[in-house]
């Protein structure tokens, strides 16, 4: 009998290996979340016909190929209005978006912007390796001033944005950093914002060894998990002037924001079901 | 039968209301067939205000949207009178509101001239339904829907406190 | 079946609900915000939904979403917003997703003049998104014709899983008609077709017989993939010429191989013609109006509405103008869809009679310019 994997079920096993390269950090974030999922599912919390991953362009958003769930593998940057599209028509999913930085911050952050200010019911995975690595090392907006790319090789006159501020400023009912140095506590991170309505929003700190690695010296991918593991500060209740971070510093992890607002599916459902005095659909 | 008319006057004479009442009476409750469209200058009070309609009792012969060679016309004022009288042709029936009309342009048309606004306000109690009276006017000697038809299209179309007066000002010239 | 008195606008909200419409996502845009304004407040007394949201960009996109979650599904715009939905658009037709999008033209480029009329988008209304590509587009003329078109649209695009372009233009959108409503059972609604296997044996692009596949959905357990990627029948991608052979023929021949059952016209005296005026969208009620001039003048002149623009039915449209010594395309642009047609009537006269005008044309106008080449 083959060998086979307690995670294989949730899995379209016949498309591993993945596309990432060898140790690229996304198979720890996938990992983990489908730890989560799975615990959730084993609680009765989701159901697994109830759980949607939407992704759109880049490493991340490539995620959606592998997990054995209705899942959408769209353009770059539109993840999120599909996904909300989806939760409006059917309310009962949980509807996961993952992406990377540039799909979630840079093409789609005017969605991102605006399902923030919903409060949209969606947990919004950006997976963070500061790097755009589909397309070979270019910018992106999360990318550490000073850093090369190639598109700045005299070093990222620009700074990061910090989308954890973000989040936190426009309304998410959580907002939280995790990190793949810190598998267990990405874990549980993951597993928290699946039982949360209203936006959850999880930035989780990658290594992409191939393209950012080798551009700033650490070609090698324990290497460069060795390096961003020690620039790691795990934090509880952490400040949300503390999510700030840049190469030298490093990086906080942690809970910024976690509160119970009501979702934008509740104040949608109260304002037009109070309009038509139905029944809903 | 194709039948076209011209309905114009002065933003805030109702006209656009006046041509909604009228298209949807006949598109609702005969089997005529009627395309319409709608001009106003882009102010609300004192432009332009004008609508087209084209009757015929065959769908393909209700072919345009605009008037060319009006059949029937009502004119709420002097301006538009005289800009859009060449759309009028011979022989038509022409609505003219006396009120707001010193000089008509002789032409060959069968031309009614009433004082609308003033009997709106006068004897039907509000200038606002001047549009409505003419309307009144034009039905009772054209023929080209029914009264009744014409009443149930303002009900459908004039907020609920305004009905009444609506259709008093609608019937002072079908009573007379 | 009664009777309303609507613009063509508001006859396009009214019949996508008799439609099976649930879910409007849209952008408010000049000329066609009435249209998302009636959905908004009509759409949730059935069950429905209405959103809007930031741009054009992520109303075509939920658009998309929303139809994976078995709702029909349909958004309005202008040029300008349709310009930001085309990358949309594109991914609609790899992934074979049911919409319609309903295009009123306004003055362009650019922004031009917003309130008013032309026809410069015949083209890219489906030429416009990469990928080489046609999608099919309707073209009324009237407000029955909106209402009547905007079911088509629904029904073409829930039967070859495509994206739909409901193609109107602001003379159109606010001109007003009597408009026969469908009740409930009196026009054909079509539904798309649903797997008939269990989740373990689909296949979510595998078209089982024809060319459309079964589509499951969001929330069904089948474990849908939509998928951007050329990919093959269980959508895994595939970057191999073989499967984009594969895939690019079947998304071809399921649209063009459809031209014959989706055309559809209206002429007058075509039984009699010599010269017809041919035309679409607005247009073609000064077409109509300029051939009556012309056949009081002696001429046997014809019209030829298009109700139907793309795909062109090469076959039908050669039968079709068989008799007709000369053909005028009559259009508010420079010529587009002229150089559609001259391709297909290749063995007679075609000429173009390119009217620039930010209103319906004048009858008389086309009068001329056909006079001059007769």
């Amino acid at each position: 009998m083959a060998v086979t994997h307690p995670l294989d079920r949730y899995l379209r096993v016949d498309r591993i290996p993945t596309m990432w390269c060898p140790g690229c950090g996304l198979g720890i974030a996938l990992g983990a979340m489908l730890r989560a999922i799975d615990r959730r599912i084993e609680e009765g919390v989701l159901k697994r016909e109830n759980v949607g991953f939407v992704g759109g362009i880049g490493c991340t958003a490539r995620m959606t190929l592998y997990p054995q769930f209705d899942s959408a593998h769209v353009i770059h940057g539109r993840a999120i209005p599909f996904a909300l599209a989806v939760k409006i028509v059917k309310p009962e999913m949980k509807m996961i978006v993952v992406g990377g930085d540039g799909d979630i911050a840079a093409i789609g952050g005017n969605h991102l912007l605006h399902a923030l200010k919903r409060n949209a019911d969606l947990l919004v995975i950006m997976v963070n390796n500061m790097i755009y690595g589909m397309t070979g090392g270019q910018l992106a907006p999360t990318t550490p001033r000073g850093l090369y790319t190639t598109t700045t090789p005299y070093g990222n006159p620009e700074k990061e944005l910090n989308v954890i501020k973000l989040a936190a400023a426009l309304g998410a009912n959580y907002v939280a950093r995790s990190s793949i140095t810190h598998p267990q506590l990405l874990e549980r991170t993951i597993y928290k914002a699946l039982a949360k309505r209203g936006l959850a929003f999880v930035e989780v700190l990658s290594t992409c060894p191939e393209i950012f690695g080798r551009h700033i010296g650490f070609r090698n991918p324990v290497d460069l998990y060795m390096e961003l593991r020690k620039r790691i500060v795990v934090k509880t209740n952490p400040s949300i002037e503390e999510s700030d971070y840049d190469w030298s510093r490093g990086f906080v992890i942690g809970e910024f924001v976690d509160k119970d607002e009501p979702g934008f599916l509740d104040t949608y459902r109260e304002y037009v079901l109070k309009a038509v005095g139905g029944a809903e659909r | 039968m194709r039948i076209e008319i011209l309905i114009a006057g002065r933003g805030g004479q109702g006209i656009l209301l006046l041509g909604h009442i009228l298209g949807a009476a006949i598109a609702k409750y005969t089997n005529l067939h009627v395309l319409g469209s709608e001009i106003y200058a882009a102010e609300t009070r004192g432009g332009d205000s004008r609508v087209d309609l084209v009757v015929a009792d065959r769908e393909e012969e209700a072919d345009f949207i605009k008037v060319v060679r009006a059949d029937i016309a009502l004119f709420m004022h002097q301006l538009q009178l005289d800009a859009y009288e060449s759309l009028v042709k011979d022989g038509a029936l022409v609505f003219i509101d006396r009120s707001n009309v010193t000089s008509v342009p002789r032409r060959n048309w069968r031309v009614y001239i009433e004082p609308y606004t003033d009997i709106a306000e006068k004897e039907v109690g509000s200038g606002r339904v001047a549009n409505v009276v003419a309307l009144g006017h034009l039905v009772k000697t054209t023929s080209i829907v029914s009264p009744e038809a014409v009443e149930k299209a303002i009900a459908e179309t004039v907020p609920k406190e305004w009905v009444d007066l609506n259709i008093k000002a609608f019937r002072y010239f079908l009573a007379r | 079946m009664r009777y309303e008195y609507l613009t063509g606008n508001i006859a396009i909200a009214e019949a996508s609900i008799t439609s099976g419409l649930r879910f409007y996502a849209g952008y408010p845009i000049t000329p066609t915000s009435d249209i998302f304004e009636y959905l908004a407040r009509e759409l949730p007394k059935y069950g429905g939904h209405v959103i809007q949201f930031e741009d054009e960009i992520a109303s075509i996109n939920a658009v998309i979403g929303a139809s994976w979650a078995c709702s029909k599904a349909m958004t309005a715009t202008s040029g300008p917003g349709f310009s930001l939905m085309l990358e949309a658009l594109s991914l609609a037709v790899i992934t074979e997703t049911p919409l319609v999008v309903a295009y009123v033209m306004r003055t362009g480029p650019s922004t031009g003049v917003p309130t008013r009329s032309g026809q410069y988008d015949v083209l890219q209304s489906t030429y416009g998104f990469h990928g080489g590509l046609v999608i099919p587009v309707l073209a009324p003329s009237t407000p029955q014709e909106a209402y009547d078109l905007t079911i088509k649209a629904f029904n073409v695009s829930e039967k070859l899983r495509t994206p739909v372009v409901l193609l109107s233009d602001a003379v159109i959108a606010h001109t007003y008609g009597k408009v026969a409503m469908r009740e409930k059972g009196e026009v054909e609604v079509v539904e798309r077709s649903k797997p008939s296997v269990p989740p373990s044996e689909y296949r979510p692009y595998d078209p089982v017989d024809g060319l459309v596949p079964p589509m499951a959905c969001f929330g069904d357990g089948y474990g849908v993939l939509v998928e951007s990627l050329t990919h093959d029948e269980r959508g895994y991608y595939s970057p191999r010429t073989d499967s984009q052979r594969k895939l690019m023929w079947r998304l071809y021949r399921k649209i063009a191989e459809s031209a014959g059952q989706i055309f559809e016209y209206s002429s007058l005296y075509l039984d009699s013609c010599d010269v017809a005026l041919v035309s679409y969208g607005s247009t073609a009620l000064s077409a109509q109006v300029a051939t009556k001039v012309l056949r009081e003048r002696g001429v046997r002149a014809c019209s030829v509405k298009f109700k139907t623009l793309f795909p062109v039915y090469e076959e039908g449209l050669a039968k079709l103008l068989e008799g007709v010594e000369k053909v005028f395309v009559v259009e508010n642009n420079t010529g587009l869809y002229y150089r559609e047609l001259r391709g297909v009537l290749k063995d007679r006269e075609v000429v173009s009679v390119p009217l620039i005008d930010l209103d319906v044309p004048p009858p008389q106008e086309v009068v001329e310019v056909v006079s001059k080449w007769l």
